[in-house]
Order: structure tokens, then sequence, then C-alpha cells
């Protein structure tokens, strides 16, 4: 099988703490010195924003109650920014609707200050994990992406009549080419996907 | 042209039959009976003729008209001339007698013309006299015509009046009901007379009363129509919300001559608007737990970040003290970061309660009416809607109080508001008294009695302690904040088993 692996030059997995107590933030840290995870604190939903970018991964520890933009709105703002960071809402006051909603709005953990050392390493390393494999299936996905954009338009069609099962003899009345030029497509847009067999082809295609 | 002459004919022939027959015929039977009754007097007076046929002439024209008249003279002057004037049985007269011929036939012509004249001027008077009395009748029909439709419409009129499913009624200038519908009549189930006067008022809620009274005195002098919306007992069902308008009726030169009322029911909307102002008050009821529970979180969000912090640190500790090596550099580190959380978490927690602590109350002077008065309209919605009714016994000549009358008003409130809450479960009548009196040197007394079930010493005991409750769903801090606004102004407030509910009394004094 040929599909891509992803990169091995992993990114350092890094805890990031949005928490307007500085006291908090920086316990935190220190905990997650102790822990030997790596941390960094944002005094500020606003802070953090700005200091985004897409190579940062690991996971958002975050708190409910912030000023200005709040924990929740973080939370939607970074899925319309596209971030995936996985998300841990910690709040002192975990009442029932609140829990429901940030879970809901995909948070992986909910904590409730104040929480146990082994909740939190337990609720990181769960995060990690999350965003380890989301961010393998993205770099698959992104490599298929771009093999698919190098495709010919012709190529593309060919394929994607082939994966969804039609014979070369019917790719071609309908294309209005010889059986032997489909054939032709078919080769090289194989070659282009890096596909071993018809199966793999199917794979990849549905991972888009 | 046979239509024609035929019609012509028939013409002709009545102008005959009445200008000639008819006078012929009436004078040749009045100079007939003259000449038979001269021959039958002729013997025994002497010249009846000369009489007789004047008669004869004055009867024709007074019966047939001037034409009836000249035939009878014609007549009568052939028939005298030939059998009564020498000589006798000829139309030839004697020379000496002609004179005597002639003077007969002018006085005939004479008694003809006047005899007729007044026969014409009978006829008229007799004629405009008819026409005078025809006149008279036609009016007097008209007018009993017209009589007959106003009894009829007033008759309507009172029908309609007593056939709306309105209650109405009338009273004179000074505010004494003089008239009552039917159908307020069989709503409050009272006679005519009942409601007469003064016993008009007793159709009302006790409650509403006054307010009637004294909406109509405000009414009667601003001379202006007043509307309000009360209470009145039915007969058959408890009470239904009406609104009763009461308009003056003016006499011409603009003072009120009488009043008019009407009510209208207005249960159902009464009703409606309830329910909805029910879900209002739900719905702000909500809105205040929310803010409780807004305010629990923040105590709780301030109160649990040191905690979170000083958890941390202490679990930084003992991992790196735990390590292998172990990093006691680190470890100390932490428990220096502990000791300063510790600290600072007394700190917020200080921040916490001076959120709570109540400054120092002002102290202005009022005084407990005052404050009841201002408080009254907030507490009588509340009350409506529990089936409440409050009742009132204020002293008129009450010493003022120093007091922070927000404040006061607050405890007020609380404590009619627990009343009204102990009032809840019960089914009789839920009344909440508001009494105020002099306390003598102590200053003045407030006292909030409910009927409630009363409760035992035990919870009597404990009713001001903070969190303390009875109910399923209270707080258990109206009390005890209620005391400590009475305690800030050095004030004693205790609660006293009344049979059946409890009293809260309140003293204030009138000095700091």
């Amino acid at each position: 099988m040929m599909a891509p692996e992803p990169s091995q030059n992993k990114p350092e997995q890094k805890a990031y703490i949005v928490e307007d107590d500085l006291s908090v933030g920086q316990a935190l840290c220190d905990l997650f010195d102790s822990m030997g995870v790596s941390a960094r604190h944002f005094g500020s939903a606003e802070k953090f924003l700005d200091a985004w970018t897409d190579a940062m991964s690991g996971c958002l520890i975050l708190d409910v109650r912030l000023p200005g933009i709040s924990g929740m709105e973080l939370q939607a703002r970074m899925i319309e920014r596209g971030c995936q960071l996985p998300i841990i809402v910690m709040t002192a006051h975990g009442d029932i609707p609140m829990v429901r909603k940030a879970l809901k709005a995909g948070a992986v953990e909910f904590l409730t200050k104040p929480f146990q050392d082994e909740e939190l390493l337990a609720a990181v390393k769960q995060a990690f994990e999350q965003d380890r494999a989301s961010r393998q299936t993205r770099e698959v996905t992104d490599a298929i992406r771009a093999r698919v954009a190098s495709l010919s338009e012709r190529e593309r069609q060919v394929i994607e009549m082939v994966t969804t099962g039609m014979t070369n003899r019917e790719i071609a009345a309908k294309l209005f080419l010889s059986v032997v030029t489909v054939k032709l497509y078919r080769r090289l847009a194989m070659e282009k996907m890096q596909a071993a067999s018809l199966a793999d082809l199917v794979k990849m295609w549905e991972k888009i | 042209m046979i239509a024609y002459m035929n019609r012509m004919a028939y013409r002709i022939s009545c102008g005959i039959s009445k200008y000639l027959w008819k006078p012929i015929l009436i004078a040749g039977f009045f100079v007939l009976v003259a000449l038979l009754w001269t021959f039958l007097l002729q013997h025994v007076i002497a010249y009846p003729f000369v009489f007789l046929f004047f008669g004869a002439i004055m009867g024709s024209a007074w019966f047939g008209g001037i034409l009836a008249g000249i035939w009878s003279i014609v007549f009568s002057s052939i028939l005298v001339t030939f059998f009564f004037i020498p000589p006798l049985y000829s139309f030839t007269i004697d020379r000496e007698l002609r004179s005597y011929d002639a003077a007969f036939i002018l006085c005939a012509i004479a008694i003809t013309a006047i005899s007729a004249a007044r026969r014409r001027i009978e006829t008229t008077a007799r004629a405009a006299r008819d026409e005078l009395e025809e006149r008279v009748r036609a009016r007097t029909a008209e007018l009993e015509q017209t009589n007959r439709e106003i009894l009829e419409r007033e008759r309507q009129l009172r029908l309609l009046t007593e056939a709306i499913p309105q209650q109405i009624w009338r009273a004179n200038a000074d505010g004494v009901i003089e008239y009552c519908n039917r159908d307020l009549l069989e709503f409050t189930g009272l006679s005519r007379g009942d409601l007469r006067g003064e016993g008009f008022f007793r159709i009302f809620h006790p409650l509403d009363e006054p307010l009637f009274r004294q909406s109509w005195n405000d009414a009667r002098l601003a001379s202006s129509r007043f509307e309000v919306q009360v209470r009145v007992r039915s007969a058959a069902r408890g009470h239904r919300w009406f609104l009763v308008r009461g308009i003056p009726q003016r006499t011409a030169s603009g003072e009120i001559d009488c009043w008019y009322g009407v009510h209208i029911d207005i249960e159902e909307q009464y009703q409606a608007e309830e329910a909805l102002r029910a879900a209002q008050d739900d719905s702000a009821r909500w809105a205040r737990t929310l803010s409780m529970a807004e305010m629990a979180a923040s105590i709780a969000h301030e109160i649990k970040q040191p905690l979170t912090a000083l958890v941390a640190q202490a679990q930084a500790c003992k991992r790196w003290l735990r390590a292998q090596p172990a990093n006691t550099e680190k470890a100390t580190n932490a428990a220096e970061n502990l000791v300063r959380e510790s600290m600072r978490a007394s700190a917020v927690i200080d921040h916490v309660r001076s959120l709570f602590s109540e400054k120092e109350p002002l102290r202005e002077a009022t005084n407990f009416n005052r404050i009841i008065r201002e408080a009254l309209p907030l507490l009588r919605d509340e009350a409506v809607r529990r089936g409440v009714s409050i009742h009132l016994e204020l002293e008129e000549n009450l010493p003022p109080i120093e007091a922070d009358a927000v404040q006061i008003r607050q405890l007020l409130i609380n404590l009619a508001i627990n009343g009204m809450d102990a009032m809840m479960e019960i089914n009789g009548e839920r009344m909440l008294t508001l009494r105020t009196e002099s306390a003598g040197a102590a200053g003045a007394m407030l006292t909030v009695g409910d009927a409630g079930s009363g409760m035992s010493e035990e919870i009597r005991a404990k009713i001001f302690e903070p969190f303390f409750t009875t109910k399923s769903h209270g707080t258990g801090i109206g009390l005890s904040i209620c005391r400590s606004i009475v305690e800030a102004h050095d004030g004693h407030i205790w609660a006293e088993n009344l049979t059946p509910g409890t009293a809260f009394h309140v003293v204030l004094g009138s000095k700091a």
C-alpha cells in the first residue's frame, strides 16, 4: 500500500491555558511542569486568538468565565477559524447545562475547579491523543487532496467514474472515448494518486 | 265624436236638471202648497195669499236658490193674478189693483234676493265651520298618534335598560341611588329598596368600596366622569371584576343633574390579564433566581479560583518531591507559591464578605405609615395575585422614626411576603394585617400579622437564623435580612404566635 504516512517530524504538543487569573495560570503551568508537559499561559481569549497558528498542536485548557470573549465564545470562534485543538473546559461552577453546552460544542473534557492532578493529566493525555489522531487524518486527506489537484480534468472524470464502479467500456461510451484511451487515463491517474490497486483508490476517494 | 256628443248631452241634461227642472219643481211645490193653504184659509182670514205666497217664495229661494225663487215669483204672480186679484179667474187686473200687484212682485223679488243671499252666507259659514271641525279632528288625531309614539318609544327605552345585559344605575346629584336596572338587581340578588342610598355601596368588595367612594367623590368635586375597576358581589358566585363608569348628566346651566352608572363585566379580561401578569411574574421570578444563580456562580468563581491555584501548587509540590530524584528547589518554589496563594485566598474571601456587608444605614426622619403607603401598591398586586386581602390598622399620630426608608420598606415587604407565603396553604380567609402603633418611649411599632398556620416554639426560636427555612424552596435569608436591618437600626424584631397565625413586631426608635 502506498497510502501517505503522517510526517514524522511531529511538532511538540503543548497545553495552552487560557485563564484570566494569573496565579491560577501560573499554578497550572507549574503543575504541568512537574508532570513533564509543556504548557503556555494566555491571560485572555483575545491573546490566545492573536497568537494562534495552525502549527500549534496539543490542547486548549479554557476557563469558561473570562473577561472579554468568554470561553464558550472562544470555542465557537476557534471552530470558525478551522482550529481543531481539542478543548478542556474548566469552571468553578459546573452546572449541568453549562457542561452539556461545552461538550456539545466539542469540548473533550470538563473539569470542575479545583481538580485533582490525575484528572487533569488524564484529560490532557486524552486531548493530546485526539489532537494527534485528527492531525494525522488531516495530513492524509491533505495529501490526497493535493494529489487529486494534480490530476487533469479528463483523468479526474475517469477516476470519478471508476470509483462509482463503472467498467472501462461504460466510461468510454459515456465520454465518447475509445476504451484504449480510457485505460491510458486510468493508468496515469492511478500513478498520480499513488494508488496500488482499485481498492486503494476507492479508499482514498472516500477520505476526501 | 259620438262619445263627445253623448258626454255633451249628459252635461246638458245635468245642466237642465240643475238649473231648470230642480228650481221649477221646488218652486212649483212651494207655490202649490201656498195655493192649497190659501184656498183653505181664505174663508177664515182676509187675503191669506199674501203671506202664504211670500212664504212659498222665501222657502223656494231658501231651498232652491235664486233660480227657484225667480220661478216661484213667476208662478205666484200668475196664480195670484188668476185666482185672487179681481177680476177673479182671469189674467187681467183692475186698474186700481195694478200697483198692488207690482208691489207684491217687488216684495217677492226682495224676499227672494234676501233669502237666497242669507242662504248663501249660511251655506258658506257652515262649510267653513265644517272645514274647521275637520281640521281640528285631523290635528287631534295627529297629536294622539304622536303621543302614542312617544309613549311607545319610552316604553321600549325602558325595556332596553331593563333588558340589556349591562348593569345600569342612576343617582341624584348628591350621589343617592335612585334607579337600578334589572340586571344589576339580578346580579346582586338585592331589591331596589336594598340598593337605595348607602345600601348601594355594599355591592362592592369591602376592599374596593373605599376606592369606589374615593373615585366618585373626586369626580363629583371635579364635576367629571369617573372610571374605576372594582369587584362587585354576585348573588350566585363570589365577586366579579367590573369596570364601573360614572357619567354626570348636566342641566342646561351646567350643574350636575344626576349620575348615570354603567357596570361592565371585565372578569374574563381581568382573569386573562391576571394570567398574563402571573406568567410575567413567573418569568420575573425566574429571572431573579437566575440572577441569584449568577451571583452564586460569581462567588463560587471568586473563591474557587485561589483554591484551584492552591490545589495545583500543592500537587506540583508533591510531584517534585516524589520525582526521582526529588527536585527540592522546584518543590520549595511551589511551597512558597502555596503560602502566597493561601494569603490571596484569604483576601478574596474578605472581599466577598465585603460585597455583602451592609453600609451604615442612612438615618432620616420617617414614619411607618408613610412607608406602608409607599409599599402598598406593590403589596396589593402581590396580594391580589395570591388571593390575600390586606387589612390596615394605622395609628394616625404615630411617632416618627429615624431610619433608612428604603431598608425599612424592604423589611416591610419581606415580612409581608413572608406572611402571604404562610397563608398559601390555608383554606380560610387569607388576611394580612399591617398595624402601626405608638410604642411609648421605645418609638413606634409595626406589626405584620398573618392568618397562616402559625409555627411551633421550636421553629420560632430559629426563625431569624440565616439559612433556616420551613419553605420547600425558601432560601432562609429573608427573615435574617430583616433581623440585620432592624439591628442596624438599633431596633427590636420578634415573632408572636397568634391564634391562628403569626405576628411579627418591629419596634424602631426615633433616635439613633
